[in-house]
Protein backbone atom coordinates (compact mmCIF):
# COMPACT_ATOMS: atom_id res chain seq x y z
CA UNK A 1 0.00 0.00 0.00
CA UNK A 2 1.29 3.25 -1.04
CA UNK A 3 0.92 5.62 1.56
CA UNK A 4 -1.10 8.98 0.48
CA UNK A 5 2.15 11.47 0.60
CA UNK A 6 3.34 9.92 -2.66
CA UNK A 7 0.14 9.91 -4.80
CA UNK A 8 -0.28 13.74 -3.75
CA UNK A 9 3.10 14.22 -4.38
CA UNK A 10 2.47 13.24 -7.97
CA UNK A 11 -0.08 14.77 -8.98
CA UNK A 12 1.30 18.22 -7.60
CA UNK A 13 3.91 17.34 -10.08
CA UNK A 14 1.21 16.98 -12.75
CA UNK A 15 -0.58 19.41 -11.55
CA UNK A 16 2.78 21.85 -12.12
CA UNK A 17 3.77 20.39 -15.71
CA UNK A 18 0.19 21.16 -16.57
CA UNK A 19 0.50 24.81 -15.49
CA UNK A 20 3.82 25.13 -16.58
CA UNK A 21 2.44 23.53 -19.94
CA UNK A 22 -0.19 26.20 -20.24
CA UNK A 23 2.38 29.29 -19.34
CA UNK A 24 4.60 28.34 -21.66
CA UNK A 25 3.67 26.76 -24.59
CA UNK A 26 1.92 28.71 -28.09
CA UNK A 27 -0.24 25.91 -30.02
CA UNK A 28 -3.84 25.97 -28.23
CA UNK A 29 -3.93 21.78 -28.91
CA UNK A 30 -0.82 21.62 -26.29
CA UNK A 31 -2.01 24.37 -24.22
CA UNK A 32 -5.36 22.35 -24.02
CA UNK A 33 -3.93 19.01 -23.80
CA UNK A 34 -1.50 20.65 -20.85
CA UNK A 35 -4.75 22.20 -18.26
CA UNK A 36 -6.78 18.92 -18.88
CA UNK A 37 -3.63 17.39 -17.15
CA UNK A 38 -4.46 19.93 -14.27
CA UNK A 39 -7.31 18.44 -14.41
CA UNK A 40 -6.37 14.87 -14.33
CA UNK A 41 -3.84 15.48 -10.99
CA UNK A 42 -7.14 17.18 -9.13
CA UNK A 43 -8.98 13.64 -9.86
CA UNK A 44 -5.57 12.00 -8.96
CA UNK A 45 -5.37 13.22 -5.42
CA UNK A 46 -9.12 13.29 -5.20
CA UNK A 47 -9.12 9.73 -5.33
CA UNK A 48 -6.03 9.09 -3.17
CA UNK A 49 -7.37 11.40 -0.47
CA UNK A 50 -10.71 9.12 -0.50
CA UNK A 51 -8.91 5.90 -0.39
CA UNK A 52 -7.23 7.17 2.71
CA UNK A 53 -10.13 8.20 3.68
CA UNK A 54 -12.71 5.70 3.32
CA UNK A 55 -14.67 8.23 1.75
CA UNK A 56 -16.58 7.58 -1.58
CA UNK A 57 -17.40 11.72 -2.15
CA UNK A 58 -14.00 11.94 -3.40
CA UNK A 59 -14.76 8.86 -5.80
CA UNK A 60 -17.61 10.02 -7.26
CA UNK A 61 -15.76 13.81 -7.77
CA UNK A 62 -12.92 12.04 -9.66
CA UNK A 63 -15.64 10.75 -11.82
CA UNK A 64 -17.59 14.12 -12.61
CA UNK A 65 -14.26 15.43 -13.69
CA UNK A 66 -13.63 12.86 -15.85
CA UNK A 67 -17.19 13.14 -17.58
CA UNK A 68 -16.88 17.62 -17.78
CA UNK A 69 -13.48 17.02 -18.93
CA UNK A 70 -15.11 14.69 -22.06
CA UNK A 71 -17.39 17.40 -22.69
CA UNK A 72 -14.97 19.89 -22.15
CA UNK A 73 -12.76 18.51 -25.24
CA UNK A 74 -15.94 18.23 -27.54
CA UNK A 75 -16.15 21.94 -26.98
CA UNK A 76 -12.50 22.91 -27.46
CA UNK A 77 -11.45 21.10 -30.09
CA UNK A 78 -14.54 22.08 -32.27
CA UNK A 79 -13.63 25.61 -31.55
CA UNK A 80 -10.35 24.48 -32.33
CA UNK A 81 -10.84 23.00 -35.59
CA UNK A 82 -13.43 26.27 -36.35
CA UNK A 83 -10.29 29.07 -35.97
CA UNK A 84 -8.05 26.68 -37.97
CA UNK A 85 -10.38 26.15 -40.79
CA UNK A 86 -10.10 30.33 -41.08
CA UNK A 87 -6.08 31.16 -40.36
CA UNK A 88 -4.80 27.49 -41.18
CA UNK A 89 -2.19 28.40 -38.45
CA UNK A 90 -2.48 27.84 -34.70
CA UNK A 91 -0.27 30.18 -32.72
CA UNK A 92 -1.93 31.73 -29.75
CA UNK A 93 -0.05 35.09 -29.54
CA UNK A 94 -1.50 35.58 -33.20
CA UNK A 95 -4.74 35.04 -32.06
CA UNK A 96 -5.56 36.42 -28.92
CA UNK A 97 -4.19 40.32 -29.62
CA UNK A 98 -3.11 40.95 -26.26
CA UNK A 99 -3.82 44.85 -25.70
CA UNK A 100 -4.28 44.62 -22.28
CA UNK B 1 -38.13 17.94 -4.24
CA UNK B 2 -40.53 21.18 -4.26
CA UNK B 3 -37.54 23.48 -3.92
CA UNK B 4 -35.41 22.25 -7.45
CA UNK B 5 -38.86 23.24 -9.39
CA UNK B 6 -37.67 26.48 -10.53
CA UNK B 7 -33.61 24.72 -12.27
CA UNK B 8 -36.31 21.73 -13.25
CA UNK B 9 -38.75 24.19 -15.34
CA UNK B 10 -35.70 26.01 -17.12
CA UNK B 11 -34.06 22.34 -17.83
CA UNK B 12 -37.51 21.23 -19.55
CA UNK B 13 -37.81 24.32 -21.21
CA UNK B 14 -34.08 24.10 -23.00
CA UNK B 15 -34.92 20.00 -23.56
CA UNK B 16 -38.36 21.35 -25.08
CA UNK B 17 -36.59 24.27 -27.09
CA UNK B 18 -34.38 21.49 -28.52
CA UNK B 19 -37.00 19.52 -29.84
CA UNK B 20 -38.97 22.25 -31.30
CA UNK B 21 -36.11 22.99 -33.14
CA UNK B 22 -35.50 19.41 -34.58
CA UNK B 23 -39.36 19.10 -35.01
CA UNK B 24 -40.85 22.86 -36.35
CA UNK B 25 -37.85 23.89 -38.29
CA UNK B 26 -40.16 26.37 -40.17
CA UNK B 27 -40.95 28.31 -36.83
CA UNK B 28 -37.99 29.97 -36.33
CA UNK B 29 -38.68 31.69 -33.21
CA UNK B 30 -40.30 29.18 -31.40
CA UNK B 31 -36.93 28.06 -29.33
CA UNK B 32 -36.87 31.80 -28.08
CA UNK B 33 -40.20 31.33 -26.85
CA UNK B 34 -40.27 28.06 -25.03
CA UNK B 35 -37.15 29.54 -23.44
CA UNK B 36 -38.51 32.90 -22.48
CA UNK B 37 -41.59 31.33 -20.88
CA UNK B 38 -39.68 28.65 -18.92
CA UNK B 39 -37.33 31.81 -17.65
CA UNK B 40 -40.23 33.99 -16.65
CA UNK B 41 -42.19 30.54 -15.10
CA UNK B 42 -39.32 29.59 -13.08
CA UNK B 43 -38.76 33.51 -11.92
CA UNK B 44 -42.45 33.21 -10.85
CA UNK B 45 -42.06 30.24 -8.82
CA UNK B 46 -38.83 30.96 -7.49
CA UNK B 47 -40.51 33.93 -5.94
CA UNK B 48 -43.79 32.24 -4.46
CA UNK B 49 -40.47 29.93 -2.34
CA UNK B 50 -39.58 33.01 -0.86
CA UNK B 51 -41.35 32.07 2.76
CA UNK B 52 -39.62 28.56 2.69
CA UNK B 53 -37.53 27.33 5.89
CA UNK B 54 -34.18 27.57 4.70
CA UNK B 55 -32.84 23.82 4.98
CA UNK B 56 -30.34 21.79 3.16
CA UNK B 57 -31.06 18.92 0.90
CA UNK B 58 -28.98 15.97 -1.54
CA UNK B 59 -27.03 15.00 1.62
CA UNK B 60 -25.61 18.43 1.80
CA UNK B 61 -25.38 19.29 -1.58
CA UNK B 62 -27.48 21.93 -2.20
CA UNK B 63 -29.22 24.61 0.06
CA UNK B 64 -32.18 26.59 -0.19
CA UNK B 65 -32.50 29.78 1.63
CA UNK B 66 -33.22 33.31 0.71
CA UNK B 67 -29.91 33.93 -0.62
CA UNK B 68 -30.07 31.43 -3.30
CA UNK B 69 -33.74 32.49 -4.70
CA UNK B 70 -32.10 36.04 -4.69
CA UNK B 71 -29.67 34.77 -6.87
CA UNK B 72 -32.30 32.97 -8.90
CA UNK B 73 -33.58 35.78 -9.73
CA UNK B 74 -30.73 37.97 -10.80
CA UNK B 75 -29.58 35.15 -13.00
CA UNK B 76 -33.08 34.91 -14.39
CA UNK B 77 -33.09 38.53 -15.23
CA UNK B 78 -29.85 37.95 -16.74
CA UNK B 79 -31.10 35.14 -19.47
CA UNK B 80 -34.68 37.35 -19.79
CA UNK B 81 -32.50 40.17 -20.76
CA UNK B 82 -29.90 38.20 -22.88
CA UNK B 83 -32.67 36.47 -24.51
CA UNK B 84 -34.52 39.27 -25.24
CA UNK B 85 -31.48 41.48 -26.60
CA UNK B 86 -30.78 38.36 -29.31
CA UNK B 87 -34.68 38.05 -29.85
CA UNK B 88 -35.22 37.25 -33.76
CA UNK B 89 -31.62 37.72 -34.44
CA UNK B 90 -30.48 34.41 -37.03
CA UNK B 91 -26.78 35.19 -37.07
CA UNK B 92 -26.67 33.60 -33.20
CA UNK B 93 -28.54 29.89 -34.56
CA UNK B 94 -31.32 28.49 -33.39
CA UNK B 95 -29.44 27.11 -30.47
CA UNK B 96 -28.59 30.32 -28.61
CA UNK B 97 -31.48 30.49 -26.19
CA UNK B 98 -30.99 26.61 -25.59
CA UNK B 99 -27.38 27.15 -24.35
CA UNK B 100 -28.18 30.23 -22.64
CA UNK B 101 -30.89 28.40 -20.85
CA UNK B 102 -28.26 25.53 -20.01
CA UNK B 103 -25.71 28.30 -18.21
CA UNK B 104 -28.62 30.24 -16.35
CA UNK B 105 -29.39 26.32 -14.70
CA UNK B 106 -25.29 26.36 -14.00
CA UNK B 107 -25.46 30.02 -12.47
CA UNK B 108 -28.91 28.92 -10.47
CA UNK B 109 -27.03 25.80 -9.05
CA UNK B 110 -23.70 28.04 -7.93
CA UNK B 111 -26.50 30.27 -5.88
CA UNK B 112 -28.03 26.95 -3.92
CA UNK B 113 -24.07 25.80 -3.73
CA UNK B 114 -23.25 24.22 0.28
CA UNK B 115 -21.06 21.87 -0.98
CA UNK B 116 -17.57 21.64 -3.32
CA UNK B 117 -19.17 19.29 -6.07
CA UNK B 118 -22.12 21.33 -6.66
CA UNK B 119 -19.68 23.96 -7.11
CA UNK B 120 -17.33 22.52 -9.73
CA UNK B 121 -20.41 21.79 -11.57
CA UNK B 122 -21.95 25.02 -11.39
CA UNK B 123 -19.04 26.75 -12.47
CA UNK B 124 -18.68 24.02 -15.39
CA UNK B 125 -22.52 24.56 -16.59
CA UNK B 126 -22.05 28.07 -16.97
CA UNK B 127 -19.04 28.08 -18.68
CA UNK B 128 -19.21 25.22 -20.98
CA UNK B 129 -22.50 26.83 -22.97
CA UNK B 130 -20.62 30.03 -22.84
CA UNK B 131 -17.50 28.95 -24.77
CA UNK B 132 -19.79 27.86 -27.92
CA UNK B 133 -22.27 31.13 -26.90
CA UNK B 134 -19.06 33.57 -27.48
CA UNK B 135 -18.15 31.96 -31.14
CA UNK B 136 -22.20 31.88 -32.04
CA UNK B 137 -21.79 35.05 -34.56
CA UNK B 138 -19.69 32.55 -36.52
CA UNK B 139 -16.77 35.36 -37.26
CA UNK B 140 -13.70 34.98 -36.92
CA UNK B 141 -13.48 37.45 -33.33
CA UNK B 142 -15.75 35.33 -32.29
CA UNK B 143 -14.24 32.21 -32.74
CA UNK B 144 -10.88 33.32 -31.07
CA UNK B 145 -12.59 35.10 -28.38
CA UNK B 146 -14.18 31.71 -27.51
CA UNK B 147 -11.25 29.91 -28.12
CA UNK B 148 -9.43 32.17 -25.29
CA UNK B 149 -12.20 31.99 -23.37
CA UNK B 150 -12.09 28.58 -23.13
CA UNK B 151 -8.38 27.99 -22.94
CA UNK B 152 -8.09 30.40 -19.74
CA UNK B 153 -11.70 28.61 -18.39
CA UNK B 154 -10.18 25.13 -18.31
CA UNK B 155 -7.04 26.71 -16.97
CA UNK B 156 -8.48 28.10 -13.99
CA UNK B 157 -10.82 25.04 -13.64
CA UNK B 158 -7.77 23.19 -13.14
CA UNK B 159 -6.83 25.42 -10.25
CA UNK B 160 -9.77 25.28 -8.96
CA UNK B 161 -10.37 21.78 -8.88
CA UNK B 162 -6.60 20.88 -7.56
CA UNK B 163 -7.47 23.29 -4.56
CA UNK B 164 -10.60 21.93 -4.02
CA UNK B 165 -8.66 18.46 -4.29
CA UNK B 166 -6.44 19.67 -1.31
CA UNK B 167 -9.43 20.60 0.94
CA UNK B 168 -10.72 17.68 0.64
CA UNK B 169 -7.69 16.27 2.01
CA UNK B 170 -7.57 18.90 4.50
CA UNK B 171 -11.02 18.32 6.10
CA UNK B 172 -12.16 14.43 4.56
CA UNK B 173 -15.24 15.95 3.33
CA UNK B 174 -16.66 18.25 0.12
CA UNK B 175 -20.03 20.02 2.12
CA UNK B 176 -17.93 23.31 3.25
CA UNK B 177 -20.75 23.91 5.16
CA UNK B 178 -19.28 21.56 7.51
CA UNK B 179 -15.82 23.25 7.49
CA UNK B 180 -16.11 25.56 10.40
CA UNK B 181 -16.86 22.84 12.73
CA UNK B 182 -13.89 21.22 11.95
CA UNK B 183 -10.67 22.71 13.81
CA UNK B 184 -8.19 20.48 13.15
CA UNK B 185 -7.51 20.31 9.58
CA UNK B 186 -5.96 24.48 10.15
CA UNK B 187 -2.60 23.01 8.09
CA UNK B 188 -0.79 24.00 5.02
CA UNK B 189 -2.82 21.66 3.04
CA UNK B 190 -5.97 24.05 4.18
CA UNK B 191 -4.31 27.16 3.30
CA UNK B 192 -3.03 25.99 -0.30
CA UNK B 193 -6.20 24.41 -1.13
CA UNK B 194 -7.88 27.96 0.00
CA UNK B 195 -5.41 29.88 -2.34
CA UNK B 196 -6.05 27.69 -5.28
CA UNK B 197 -9.62 27.94 -4.82
CA UNK B 198 -9.75 31.64 -4.13
CA UNK B 199 -7.24 31.77 -7.42
CA UNK B 200 -10.39 29.69 -9.80
CA UNK B 201 -12.54 31.79 -8.44
CA UNK B 202 -10.62 34.74 -8.90
CA UNK B 203 -10.09 34.22 -12.95
CA UNK B 204 -13.91 33.84 -13.32
CA UNK B 205 -14.87 37.37 -11.83
CA UNK B 206 -11.71 39.00 -13.34
CA UNK B 207 -10.35 39.76 -10.86
CA UNK B 208 -7.16 42.16 -11.36
CA UNK B 209 -3.87 39.77 -11.70
CA UNK B 210 -5.87 37.29 -13.67
CA UNK B 211 -8.32 39.30 -15.57
CA UNK B 212 -6.45 39.65 -19.01
CA UNK B 213 -8.65 37.52 -21.13
CA UNK B 214 -11.54 39.78 -20.05
CA UNK B 215 -11.76 42.73 -22.77
CA UNK B 216 -10.43 40.38 -25.61
CA UNK B 217 -13.26 37.95 -25.14
CA UNK B 218 -16.10 40.73 -24.67
CA UNK B 219 -14.48 42.43 -27.82
CA UNK B 220 -15.13 39.08 -30.05
CA UNK B 221 -18.14 37.64 -28.60
CA UNK B 222 -21.83 38.67 -29.85
CA UNK B 223 -23.31 41.46 -27.85
CA UNK B 224 -26.27 39.67 -26.21
CA UNK B 225 -23.99 36.79 -24.96
CA UNK B 226 -21.50 39.73 -23.19
CA UNK B 227 -24.57 41.07 -21.42
CA UNK B 228 -24.76 37.97 -20.17
CA UNK B 229 -21.45 37.32 -19.42
CA UNK B 230 -20.92 40.69 -17.58
CA UNK B 231 -24.36 40.52 -15.48
CA UNK B 232 -24.84 36.60 -15.44
CA UNK B 233 -21.12 35.30 -14.53
CA UNK B 234 -20.18 38.21 -12.32
CA UNK B 235 -23.78 37.08 -10.22
CA UNK B 236 -22.68 33.49 -10.24
CA UNK B 237 -18.68 33.70 -9.39
CA UNK B 238 -19.16 36.80 -6.53
CA UNK B 239 -22.58 34.31 -4.38
CA UNK B 240 -20.10 31.86 -4.55
CA UNK B 241 -16.91 33.32 -3.45
CA UNK B 242 -19.12 34.78 -0.84
CA UNK B 243 -20.98 31.68 0.53
CA UNK B 244 -17.73 30.12 0.38
CA UNK B 245 -15.46 32.44 2.50
CA UNK B 246 -18.31 33.84 4.79
CA UNK B 247 -19.68 30.91 5.82
CA UNK B 248 -17.30 28.00 5.05
CA UNK B 249 -14.22 29.62 6.47
CA UNK B 250 -15.58 32.37 8.81
CA UNK B 251 -13.69 31.21 11.69
CA UNK B 252 -10.43 31.67 10.09
CA UNK B 253 -11.43 35.19 8.57
CA UNK B 254 -8.25 37.25 9.65
CA UNK B 255 -6.08 35.64 6.83
CA UNK B 256 -8.51 35.56 3.54
CA UNK B 257 -9.96 38.61 4.69
CA UNK B 258 -7.27 40.92 4.49
CA UNK B 259 -5.70 39.41 1.00
CA UNK B 260 -9.65 39.58 -0.17
CA UNK B 261 -9.13 43.18 0.33
CA UNK B 262 -5.76 43.76 -1.01
CA UNK B 263 -7.42 42.40 -4.32
CA UNK B 264 -10.41 44.27 -4.23
CA UNK B 265 -8.64 47.87 -3.93
CA UNK B 266 -6.04 46.87 -6.61
CA UNK B 267 -9.17 45.57 -8.47
CA UNK B 268 -11.15 48.57 -8.00
CA UNK B 269 -8.33 51.26 -8.95
CA UNK B 270 -6.33 48.98 -12.00
CA UNK B 271 -10.05 48.14 -13.49
CA UNK B 272 -10.73 51.74 -13.66
CA UNK B 273 -7.55 53.07 -14.80
CA UNK B 274 -7.34 50.37 -17.71
CA UNK B 275 -10.85 51.61 -18.93
CA UNK B 276 -9.05 55.39 -19.19
CA UNK B 277 -7.50 55.00 -22.64
CA UNK B 278 -10.18 52.83 -24.33
CA UNK B 279 -11.49 53.62 -27.98
CA UNK B 280 -13.65 50.37 -28.32
CA UNK B 281 -17.21 50.83 -26.18
CA UNK B 282 -17.10 47.20 -25.77
CA UNK B 283 -12.93 47.03 -24.30
CA UNK B 284 -14.43 50.46 -22.19
CA UNK B 285 -17.16 47.91 -20.48
CA UNK B 286 -14.94 44.97 -20.49
CA UNK B 287 -12.37 47.13 -18.04
CA UNK B 288 -15.49 48.98 -16.05
CA UNK B 289 -16.61 45.21 -15.44
CA UNK B 290 -13.10 44.04 -14.24
CA UNK B 291 -13.14 47.59 -11.77
CA UNK B 292 -16.86 46.24 -10.54
CA UNK B 293 -15.73 43.17 -9.54
CA UNK B 294 -13.03 44.93 -7.29
CA UNK B 295 -16.27 46.57 -5.80
CA UNK B 296 -18.01 42.89 -5.06
CA UNK B 297 -15.28 42.11 -3.77
CA UNK B 298 -15.14 45.20 -1.16
CA UNK B 299 -18.46 43.42 0.62
CA UNK B 300 -16.58 40.00 1.28
CA UNK B 301 -13.61 41.27 2.25
CA UNK B 302 -15.27 42.76 5.04
CA UNK B 303 -16.32 39.55 6.16
CA UNK B 304 -20.11 40.90 8.28
CA UNK B 305 -23.45 40.72 7.58
CA UNK B 306 -23.25 44.67 6.40
CA UNK B 307 -20.76 43.75 3.73
CA UNK B 308 -22.71 40.68 2.18
CA UNK B 309 -25.72 42.45 2.18
CA UNK B 310 -24.30 45.26 0.09
CA UNK B 311 -22.25 42.69 -2.09
CA UNK B 312 -25.60 41.46 -2.72
CA UNK B 313 -27.58 44.67 -2.96
CA UNK B 314 -24.61 45.93 -5.70
CA UNK B 315 -25.36 43.29 -8.02
CA UNK B 316 -29.13 44.35 -9.10
CA UNK B 317 -28.04 48.17 -9.89
CA UNK B 318 -25.15 47.01 -11.97
CA UNK B 319 -26.84 44.35 -13.60
CA UNK B 320 -29.16 46.67 -14.68
CA UNK B 321 -26.65 49.47 -15.79
CA UNK B 322 -24.91 46.67 -17.75
CA UNK B 323 -28.63 45.61 -19.34
CA UNK B 324 -28.69 49.10 -20.20
CA UNK B 325 -25.21 50.13 -21.80
CA UNK B 326 -25.43 46.77 -23.46
CA UNK B 327 -29.17 47.36 -24.55
CA UNK B 328 -28.19 50.70 -26.32
CA UNK B 329 -24.91 49.13 -27.84
CA UNK B 330 -27.18 45.80 -29.47
CA UNK B 331 -29.04 48.74 -31.28
CA UNK B 332 -25.98 51.23 -32.42
CA UNK B 333 -23.72 48.19 -33.55
CA UNK B 334 -26.64 47.22 -36.55
CA UNK B 335 -24.70 44.14 -38.24
CA UNK B 336 -22.34 43.53 -35.72
CA UNK B 337 -19.14 46.34 -36.49
CA UNK B 338 -17.34 47.05 -33.70
CA UNK B 339 -18.72 50.22 -32.16
CA UNK B 340 -16.08 52.95 -31.08
CA UNK B 341 -15.73 55.99 -28.46
CA UNK B 342 -16.34 58.30 -32.00
CA UNK B 343 -18.80 56.67 -33.22
CA UNK B 344 -20.90 58.12 -30.65
CA UNK B 345 -20.43 61.74 -31.80
CA UNK B 346 -23.55 63.08 -31.99
CA UNK B 347 -25.62 61.05 -30.98
CA UNK B 348 -27.38 63.01 -28.53
CA UNK B 349 -28.99 65.17 -31.46
CA UNK B 350 -29.89 61.96 -33.51
CA UNK B 351 -30.86 59.51 -31.35
CA UNK B 352 -31.97 61.52 -28.25
CA UNK B 353 -34.17 58.60 -26.46
CA UNK B 354 -30.99 56.23 -27.12
CA UNK B 355 -28.44 58.77 -25.74
CA UNK B 356 -30.78 59.38 -22.72
CA UNK B 357 -30.53 55.15 -22.23
CA UNK B 358 -26.99 55.42 -22.35
CA UNK B 359 -26.20 57.96 -19.95
CA UNK B 360 -28.63 56.58 -17.42
CA UNK B 361 -26.41 53.59 -17.26
CA UNK B 362 -23.32 55.02 -17.44
CA UNK B 363 -23.96 57.48 -14.76
CA UNK B 364 -25.24 54.45 -12.49
CA UNK B 365 -21.89 52.71 -13.24
CA UNK B 366 -19.98 56.19 -12.32
CA UNK B 367 -21.85 55.78 -9.10
CA UNK B 368 -24.11 59.66 -9.48
CA UNK B 369 -26.37 60.08 -7.06
CA UNK B 370 -30.00 59.35 -7.84
CA UNK B 371 -29.10 56.06 -9.54
CA UNK B 372 -29.00 52.39 -8.17
CA UNK B 373 -24.75 52.33 -8.43
CA UNK B 374 -24.97 55.38 -6.19
CA UNK B 375 -27.31 53.47 -3.44
CA UNK B 376 -24.77 50.48 -4.22
CA UNK B 377 -21.51 52.30 -3.81
CA UNK B 378 -22.77 54.16 -0.73
CA UNK B 379 -23.75 50.31 0.99
CA UNK B 380 -20.11 49.45 0.33
CA UNK B 381 -18.78 52.38 1.53
CA UNK B 382 -20.42 52.04 4.90
CA UNK B 383 -20.27 48.05 5.25
CA UNK B 384 -16.01 49.18 5.21
CA UNK B 385 -16.23 51.89 7.70
CA UNK B 386 -18.46 49.85 9.66
CA UNK B 387 -15.76 47.15 9.38
CA UNK B 388 -13.48 49.65 10.62
CA UNK B 389 -11.35 49.05 7.70
CA UNK B 390 -10.36 52.81 6.10
CA UNK B 391 -8.42 51.30 3.65
CA UNK B 392 -11.24 50.05 1.94
CA UNK B 393 -13.27 53.13 1.92
CA UNK B 394 -10.21 54.65 0.58
CA UNK B 395 -10.25 52.34 -2.54
CA UNK B 396 -13.98 52.56 -3.35
CA UNK B 397 -13.51 56.13 -2.78
CA UNK B 398 -10.22 56.57 -5.67
CA UNK B 399 -11.57 53.73 -8.28
CA UNK B 400 -15.08 55.52 -8.27
CA UNK B 401 -13.22 58.81 -9.47
CA UNK B 402 -11.18 56.82 -11.46
CA UNK B 403 -14.20 55.64 -12.83
CA UNK B 404 -16.16 58.93 -13.21
CA UNK B 405 -13.56 60.29 -16.11
CA UNK B 406 -13.84 56.20 -18.11
CA UNK B 407 -17.88 57.17 -18.24
CA UNK B 408 -18.13 60.45 -18.80
CA UNK B 409 -15.75 60.35 -21.79
CA UNK B 410 -18.32 58.66 -23.77
CA UNK B 411 -20.79 60.90 -22.67
CA UNK B 412 -18.74 63.73 -23.56
CA UNK B 413 -18.44 62.43 -26.96
CA UNK B 414 -22.26 61.76 -27.59
CA UNK B 415 -22.83 65.88 -26.93
CA UNK B 416 -20.36 66.55 -29.65
CA UNK B 417 -21.61 68.18 -32.82
CA UNK B 418 -20.69 66.43 -36.47
CA UNK B 419 -21.40 67.68 -39.79
CA UNK B 420 -24.75 66.13 -41.25
CA UNK B 421 -22.76 64.19 -44.10
CA UNK B 422 -21.65 61.51 -41.94
CA UNK B 423 -23.23 58.43 -43.48
CA UNK B 424 -25.42 57.12 -40.12
CA UNK B 425 -27.02 53.92 -39.51
CA UNK B 426 -30.29 54.11 -38.88
CA UNK B 427 -31.79 52.36 -35.40
CA UNK B 428 -34.23 49.35 -36.17
CA UNK B 429 -35.67 49.46 -32.25
CA UNK B 430 -37.37 46.42 -31.68
CA UNK B 431 -40.49 45.74 -28.68
CA UNK B 432 -38.09 43.08 -26.95
CA UNK B 433 -35.02 45.71 -27.19
CA UNK B 434 -37.66 48.27 -25.80
CA UNK B 435 -38.75 45.96 -22.85
CA UNK B 436 -34.92 45.50 -21.87
CA UNK B 437 -34.07 49.29 -22.23
CA UNK B 438 -37.40 50.15 -20.19
CA UNK B 439 -36.60 47.39 -17.25
CA UNK B 440 -33.47 49.27 -17.11
CA UNK B 441 -33.71 52.25 -17.11
CA UNK B 442 -36.51 52.45 -14.73
CA UNK B 443 -34.92 49.69 -12.22
CA UNK B 444 -31.65 51.78 -11.73
CA UNK B 445 -33.71 54.80 -11.28
CA UNK B 446 -36.00 53.37 -9.18
CA UNK B 447 -33.61 51.78 -7.17
CA UNK B 448 -31.75 54.98 -6.98
CA UNK B 449 -35.12 56.83 -5.49
CA UNK B 450 -36.64 53.99 -3.57
CA UNK B 451 -34.00 51.76 -2.83
CA UNK B 452 -35.89 50.73 0.60
CA UNK B 453 -38.06 47.47 -0.89
CA UNK B 454 -35.15 45.88 -2.35
CA UNK B 455 -32.93 46.47 0.81
CA UNK B 456 -35.38 44.54 2.75
CA UNK B 457 -35.26 41.71 0.58
CA UNK B 458 -31.40 41.98 -0.03
CA UNK B 459 -31.37 42.19 4.57
CA UNK B 460 -33.34 38.65 4.46
CA UNK B 461 -31.11 37.37 1.78
CA UNK B 462 -27.62 38.11 3.36
CA UNK B 463 -28.54 36.11 6.52
CA UNK B 464 -27.20 32.80 5.15
CA UNK B 465 -25.67 31.99 8.90
CA UNK B 466 -28.46 29.47 9.48
CA UNK B 467 -26.18 27.02 8.13
CA UNK B 468 -23.98 26.95 11.39
CA UNK B 469 -23.84 23.33 11.85
CA UNK B 470 -24.34 21.83 8.19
Amino acid sequence: MISVQYVVALAALLFMVGAVGVLVRKNPLIMFMSAEMMWNAAALAFIAFARNYHDMSGQVMAFLIIGTAAAEVGIGLALIVAVYHRRHRLDIDEISRLKG
Amino acid sequence: MRYLIPEVVVAGGALLALLAIVLVPKAKSLGSWIVLLALLAAGIDAATMWHVTASLFMSNTLAIDQYSILVTELVLLAGVSSLLLAWNADRFGEEFPVLLALSVIGMMTLGAAANLLAIFIGIELLSLPLYILAASSRTQAGGEAALKYLLLGAFSSGILLFGMALLYGATSTLSFVAYPAITAANTWLLWSGLALVIVGIAFKLAIVPFHMWVPDVYEGSPTPVTNFMAFGTKVGAAVILLRLLAFGFYTQDGSWGTLIGYLAVLTMIVGNLLALPQMSLKRLLGYSGIGHAGFLLVGIATHSVDGAEAMMFYLLPYGLAVMAVFGVLRLIEGNGDEVTLSDLKGMAYRQPWLAAVLIVGMLSFAGIPLTGGFVGKFFLLQAALFASQPGLAVGIVVGTLVGLFAYLRPLQMMFQRTEPSEKVQKVRWTVASVVVLTVAVVGTIGLGVYPEPFVHIVSHSADFYWLTGG
